[in-house]
Formats: C-alpha cells, sequence, structure tokens
C-alpha cells in the first residue's frame, strides 16, 4: 500500500546518522542578510540550538523525539530532514551525505529521501486531495502514478474524498492527506514535526496508528517530535533532547515511563541551565506536557 | 480607531505605499492642469489663450478625476484586502463593522491628505512646465504669467479627498461586511462570480465603443481631424468594458490554454494552469491595467501617427487647435499609461507577496527555486499575453475606423515599432514585478515563512 511498486534500490541498513550536529542560530550567512530588526538583534545574542548531537537510527525504525520546548526538536528535525544546514556536523541519510550547498540542492536530495509531516498540514489550497498527493512526484519530474497515489489515499482513509480541496476537510483529514503526500514519493525517512499537534484525541489517535503501521508492515523509517507522552508511546524508542544535547533514550516507552522521564528533565533543565542558552521565545522553559489521546 | 488607523498605518507602509504614489501622481496632473484656470484668470489673456487654457484643465482635469478615483480605488481596495485577515481578527475580538470602517476610512484620509499636501510644490512646477509649452507651441499669449491660486487648490484637493474617501468606503464594506470565519479561512481563495451591474456596465461600455467606432467610420468618414473626437474615445471606452470583463476574460484564457500549458511546460504549465483557473479575481485585478495601458496607448498613439501622416499628405501645416490636440492626446494617454502600470506593479506586487506562504509550501513539497520562478514567471507570461491580446483588440476599435475614415486604406501605413513599444513595456512591467517579488520573497527559508503564519 505504501509502496509504490517501481523497482527500488536496495536499503542502507541505517536510515540516517548524525554525526555531531551543530547549530547556531543568529550567526555566519543567515545573520549577514538578516534583515528584520528582531533577527539582526538576535545575531547580537547567538543560540545554539544544537550542541554537539549524534545519533543512528536503523531502517524500519519508529522513533520519537521529545524535550521541552526550545530545546532544539525543531531544529534537529530540520537539519536531518535537509530543510536546514547544520553549522557543523555530518548528515547521512539512507548512506547519502548530505552536503551542503544551494536551495535547490537540498531540495533535490530531499525529493529522494525524505519525507516531512508538519504540525500545521501545509496543503497546497488550490489543489485538490489527489493533486496535493502528486504535486511532489511531479515537481520530481517522476511518473505520476495516479493509481498508486489513488491506493495510498485509500490507505488513509480518503479514498473517497480524491476531489476535496483540503479546506473542505477537518484537520485529522488534512493531516491525513500530508502523510500520505509525504509517503506516496516513497522516502527513506519520514520526519513529523508534531504531527498531531494540531489535532483532538481521536484524529491524533488515526494518525498515529497510520504511522506505526507504515513502519510495521512496511519497514517505513519515521522520526516524529512530539510534546504528547502518549504519543511517543506508539514509537519504538524515544529520544529525549535538552539544551540541544541528547539527554537520554528510552526503548519500548510507554506513556507513563515517558512521562515521568519527561518530568526530571524538566527539573533538570529547570534546575541548571546551560550558560548562554536561551530556552527559545517559543513557550516558557518547560511546557506541561499535553494529557490524552 | 483613528489612533488604530495611524498605528496600522505605520506598520504597513509597504501597502500604502502604492495608494500614496498613485494619489500624489494623481494631484500633481489635477492641479497641474487645474491651475490654468488660475492662470486664465490673470492678466494679458485675450480669448484665444483662455479657451486653450479652460480646455486643458476641463479635458485633462475630466480625465485625471476618473483616472485618480479609478487608481487610488484600486489600490486602496487592494490595501484593505489584503488585510481580510486582520480584519477579521479584529471582528473576533470584538470591533463592530462600524468601528473597522472608520479605521479604514481613517487610514484613507490621511494617506490622501497627505499625499495631495504633498503634490502642491511638484503641481506648481508641473503647471509651469504646460505653461511653458504651450507658449512655445504658439498655443497662448507669450505674455500670461503662471498662477497657482484657490481653483487649483482647491480642485486638486477636493477631488482627491472625495475619490478617496469613496474609495474607502467601498473598499471597507467589502472588507466588513465579510464574516468573521469566512475571511479566516483564505479570505484570498475566493472567487465571486460577477455582479449584475458590472456585467452590464462592460456590456453598454463595449457598444458605445463600438459604435464611436462605426460612427467614425460612417458619419465621421472625410470630416478631417474631427473624426478623432469618437476614434479616441472608442478605444478608451472599449478597453474599459474588456477590463470590467476581466474575470470572464480570466476564465476563458485558463479554459483554453490549460491543455497547452500542460502539455508543453511541464510542471510549471500545471502548476500555471491550475492557478489561472482558481486565482481569477487576482489575475484578473492585474489584467484590468495590462488591457488599459495596451489598447489605449496602442490606439491613441497609432492614431495621432495616422493623423499626423494624413496632414502631412494633404500638404497642410497644424493649426494651433491641431497642436492643442496632439499635446492633450499625449497627455491623456501618458496619464492613463502611467495609471495602468502603477495600478499593475501595485496589483502585482501585492499579491505576489501575499503568495509568500504558498511558495514556502511548495518548496517544502520540493519545488526548488527555480521552479517556484518559472510558475510565477508563466503565469506573469500568460497575463501579459492576454492582456496585450485583449488590449490590442481595444487599439483596433480606434484604430482600423479612424484609419478609414482618414485616408483610403484600412490597415495604417504606420511601422510596427511602437507597438513593439508598448507591447515590451507591458510585458516587462509585468515579468519584472512579479518575477523580482518572487524572488524576494524566496529569500527567506522556506520553514520560515511556513511557521510565521
Ligand atoms: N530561525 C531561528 N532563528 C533564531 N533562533 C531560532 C530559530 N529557530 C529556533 N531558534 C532557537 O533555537 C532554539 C531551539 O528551537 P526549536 O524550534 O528547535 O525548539 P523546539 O524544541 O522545537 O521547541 P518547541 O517544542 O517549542 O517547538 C530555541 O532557543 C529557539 O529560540
Ligand atoms: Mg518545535
Amino acid at each position: 500500500m505504501f509502496r509504490q511498486h517501481e523497482e527500488q534500490p536496495a536499503r542502507h541498513p541505517e536510515a540516517l546518522r548524525l554525526v555531531s550536529v551543530r547549530k547556531v542560530y543568529g550567526s555566519g550567512a543567515r545573520a549577514a542578510d538578516a534583515q528584520q530588526s528582531t533577527r539582526a538583534a538576535q545575531a547580537e545574542n547567538q543560540v545554539t540550538a544544537l550542541d554537539g548531537v549524534s545519533l543512528s537510527l536503523p531502517a524500519g525504525s519508529f522513533t520519537a523525539v521529545m524535550g521541552p520546548s526550545g530545546s532544539g526538536k525543531s531544529t534537529l528535525l530540520q537539519c536531518a530532514a535537509g530543510l536546514d544546514q547544520p553549522s557543523s556536523g555530518v548528515v547521512v541519510v539512507d548512506g547519502a551525505e548530505l552536503v551542503g550547498g544551494s536551495e535547490t540542492e537540498l531540495t533535490k536530495f530531499r525529493r529522494q529521501r525524505i519525507g516531512f509531516v508538519f504540525q500545521q498540514f501545509n496543503l497546497l489550497p488550490t489543489l485538490t486531495v489527489l493533486q496535493n498527493v502528486t504535486l511532489p512526484l511531479r515537481l520530481a519530474g517522476r511518473r505520476v502514478d495516479r493509481q498508486a497515489a489513488v491506493r495510498v489515499l485509500e490507505e488513509v482513509g480518503l479514498g473517497e474524498r480524491l476531489g476535496y480541496r483540503p479546506a473542505e476537510l477537518s484537520g485529522g483529514q488534512q493531516q491525513r492527506v500530508a502523510i500520505a503526500r509525504a509517503l506516496v514519493t516513497n522516502p527513506r525517512v519520514l520526519f513529523g514535526d508534531e504531527p498531531t499537534g494540531a489535532l483532538d484525541t481521536r484524529s491524533a489517535r488515526i494518525v498515529l496508528d497510520l504511522l506505526r503501521r507504515a513502519v510495521r508492515d512496511y519497514g517505513q523509517t519515521v522520526v516524529m517530535v512530539t510534546h504528547d507522552p502518549v504519543a511517543a508511546s506508539y514509537a519504538d524508542s524515544v529520544l529525549f533532547l535538552a539544551d540541544g544535547r541528547l539527554a537520554g533514550r528510552l526503548e519500548r516507552p510507554t506513556a507513563e515511563a515517558v512521562a515521568e522521564r519527561m518530568a526530571h528533565l524538566g527539573d533538570e533543565v529547570l534546575a541548571a541551565p546551560a550558560p548562554g542558552q536561551s530556552y527559545g521565545g517559543s513557550g516558557g522553559p518547560w511546557q506541561p506536557v499535553n494529557q490524552g489521546v | 480607531m483613528f489612533t488604530l488607523a495611524l498605528r496600522s498605518l505605520r506598520f504597513r507602509v509597504g501597502a500604502f505605499a502604492a495608494s500614496f504614489l498613485s494619489t500624489l501622481l494623481g494631484a500633481t496632473v489635477l492641479m497641474s492642469f487645474a491651475s490654468m484656470l488660475d492662470t486664465a484668470a490673470g492678466d494679458h489673456v485675450d480669448a484665444a489663450s483662455e479657451e486653450t487654457l479652460g480646455t486643458m484643465a476641463t479635458v485633462v482635469g475630466g480625465w485625471g478625476l476618473l483616472l485618480v478615483v479609478f487608481a487610488v480605488s484600486s489600490t486602496l481596495t487592494l490595501a484593505v484586502r489584503q488585510r481580510a485577515q486582520e480584519m477579521a481578527l479584529l471582528k473576533s475580538v470584538g470591533a463592530t463593522p462600524a468601528q473597522l470602517r472608520r479605521m479604514v476610512v481613517g487610514e484613507a484620509l490621511v494617506v490622501s491628505t497627505s499625499a495631495a499636501l504633498l503634490a502642491v510644490a511638484p503641481a506648481m512646477l508641473g503647471g509651469r512646465g504646460l505653461l511653458a509649452v504651450l507658449k512655445e507651441t504658439g498655443q497662448v499669449n507669450e505674455e500670461i504669467d503662471y498662477a497657482f491660486g484657490a481653483t487649483g487648490l482647491s480642485m486638486g484637493l477636493g477631488i482627491t479627498f472625495a475619490a478617496a474617501v469613496l474609495a474607502a468606503f467601498l473598499g471597507a464594506r467589502r472588507a466588513t461586511a465579510m464574516r468573521a470565519r469566512d475571511a479566516l479561512t483564505d479570505a484570498q481563495l475566493a472567487n465571486p462570480p460577477m455582479g449584475l451591474a458590472r456585467r452590464i456596465g462592460a456590456v453598454l461600455l463595449l457598444l458605445v465603443g463600438a459604435s464611436q467606432g462605426v460612427v467614425t467610420m460612417t458619419v465621421m468618414n472625410g470630416e478631417g481631424s474631427d473624426a478623432m473626437q469618437t476614434a479616441g474615445t472608442a478605444s478608451i471606452t472599449f478597453a474599459l468594458g474588456l477590463a470590467l470583463l476581466a474575470p470572464l476574460l480570466v476564465r476563458t484564457v485558463g479554459a483554453v490554454l490549460t491543455a497547452p500549458l500542460r502539455w508543453f511546460a511541464g510542471t510549471s504549465g500545471y502548476l500555471t494552469a491550475h492557478n489561472v483557473r482558481r486565482r481569477t479575481q487576482q489575475l484578473a485585478n492585474a489584467l484590468m491595467p495590462v488591457i488599459l495601458f495596451t489598447g489605449i496607448s496602442f490606439g491613441t498613439l497609432y492614431m495621432q501617427a495616422v493623423e499626423n501622416d494624413a496632414t502631412d499628405a494633404a500638404g497642410l501645416t497644424k493649426s494651433t487647435e491641431d497642436k492643442n490636440i496632439e499635446l492633450l492626446n499625449f497627455v491623456v494617454i501618458g496619464m492613463i499609461a502611467l495609471f495602468a502600470c502603477i495600478m499593475l506593479i501595485n496589483t502585482l506586487v501585492a499579491t505576489t507577496t501575499f503568495r509568500t506562504r504558498e511558495f514556502g509550501q511548495q518548496r517544502l513539497v520540493g519545488a526548488t527555486p527555480g521552479q517556484v520562478l518559472g510558475t510565477v514567471g508563466l503565469e506573469g507570461l500568460v497575463l501579459a499575453c492576454s492582456g496585450i491580446g485583449f488590449g490590442s483588440l481595444a487599439g483596433l476599435v480606434t484604430l482600423i475606423p479612424f484609419t478609414i475614415a482618414r485616408t483610403d486604406r484600412v490597415v495604417p501605413d504606420v511601422g510596427p515599432a511602437m507597438y513593439g513599444g508598448i507591447v515590451a513595456v507591458a510585458l516587462l512591467v509585468t515579468l519584472a514585478s512579479c518575477v523580482l517579488t518572487a524572488r524576494r520573497s524566496l529569500r527567506t527559508p522556506a520553514m520560515e515563512v511556513v511557521s510565521a503564519a
């Protein structure tokens, strides 16, 4: 279902590897072309969002990334997915190193290997459900296999809504379209940045089940950021991030174990913030864990 | 609400720049010509000079009025509509429609008053220059002194003011009539059907334009330069009619071009075909100025060229009145062309900027910057070419009848160079506005653009 029946080159056993990845905001080229005063001001006080993260994820694994707000989860995901470039360090996806380059080069790298699901869906409002799903193939100049796209949409439970526009769907349905769109290119790694963050409990569960099924049944590799211990418990393992560093790992997580670990992580971070680091403007140093799902 | 208006002005200088600029230009032109009335009231003015000055003031002033209303209302309406979401937010926190209307009208008042006051100095210079040209060509008495007085000032300020307030009321009514929820869910995509009044107006204008063409060919045939009166307005009226029909024209173009675009232009063509059909309203707003620009400059410039050739061929020299008419023709089309360009640039820059998020989403799905620019460029090309096509049609409504009336030919014996120039300007302005704006919006990383909203 999630697979296209095209000939697949063999997969690398290691889907994702990060070596000493650092990301410093407010420095280098980005600061130079900063135009807005807010960004110029940020150039003054640099933020180390990722501080030497190394990790290795095998193909077919389902990993959740957790950590306090501002700990660098989104930054980690974007660097690993080629949406942003690390300040230093190495990112290897499916055996291919992501080497820095123009946006065009990064885009071409991503097209071959990466699917991304966002909290805010990011479906194109003028396109129908089916058109949204086939768009990545068109953009990549690949053959558009309509049947395959329809099959993926059927698999996510939207076979009846092919001609709908995003505005005519609920949030949960839109996120399922986004997942179908990410899967249709048959990516080596599927990333999700709080994919259930904007959904109610029931829709979130459907989305998480879909992701788990993609991993279990079809060997898809999934990396998902979440704030929700229950969502994290769908994964095979949880990586904890604090202050831009890996701060622990939990295998075969349960929601309770995750929540407990997060509470301690919050304590540690509150007690001893690393010098020169901010906890991010998005929230307080620590946001209460969402209950539910 | 007035403080709110001031504050929103300060934070949205860009959105109001076009309104400000077109008001400034409009008020300058208006007052330059209106000051001819002040000048005519001075010493050393003989009857002929007075008549020339009066004609200048009223003919150009009349056109200026129309243009100011048109340009100010279109730029202001756009500035208001771009903020449908902000309006909706204000509404959802309890602002009443009346409060919002007061805010929008307040903004318009500040913009138009400052623009009109700033226009006084350039208008004095402009008026002086105009008088110098009139003297040089011997159309008015050498001794006349330039005057800028109450008439020029009050006409300029009054008209600009009235136009701005009227435009603001119309724009605000639309924006505030929207229910809060509708505005919050993708106000941009609305493709409202054309109103009945608009359809009727369009058909009437087309009919009047066409009949002016017919009158030129029949009644005015052999009447010499007088044929310019009916011929000149024919293309203007016809172009206005087509401009009103713009949404329909965009839909037609979209339907016709869908297949070839998909076939020949790859992914960009696919997206372009899509956008042309889904973003009818925005494209129509941009199509209008292209039609007006092309139609009116093509019609008027070629008509004047045919007229000059015909005068030469008859071995005549130009009378003062001929020179008057020629100058007026050039001033009027110059003004219209300038306003059309401002409107075009404003519309394209605003709508393209508004699509920054959409571009970001395309980039995240795997569109390279080149593909985004390619799609935007292709859309611009479709837009410019359809505008040029329809505009040329309007121009022909002047040109063919006038050539028949004035010469023994149907197709005028004037080279294609001027037409090439008009086409080049239309293409260049359209493509540069959208592609450069899109390029600027691509400079921000896609993630940032998408999560900012
Ligand atoms: N574009 C940017 N420019 C400057 N600083 C940034 C930028 N994006 C993120 N940061 C900073 O980097 C740090 C990590 O941010 P990141 O978005 O990765 O956190 P997060 O763990 O995803 O937080 P949340 O749970 O709130 O989404 C924060 O201190 C944030 O302020
Ligand atoms: Mg985040």
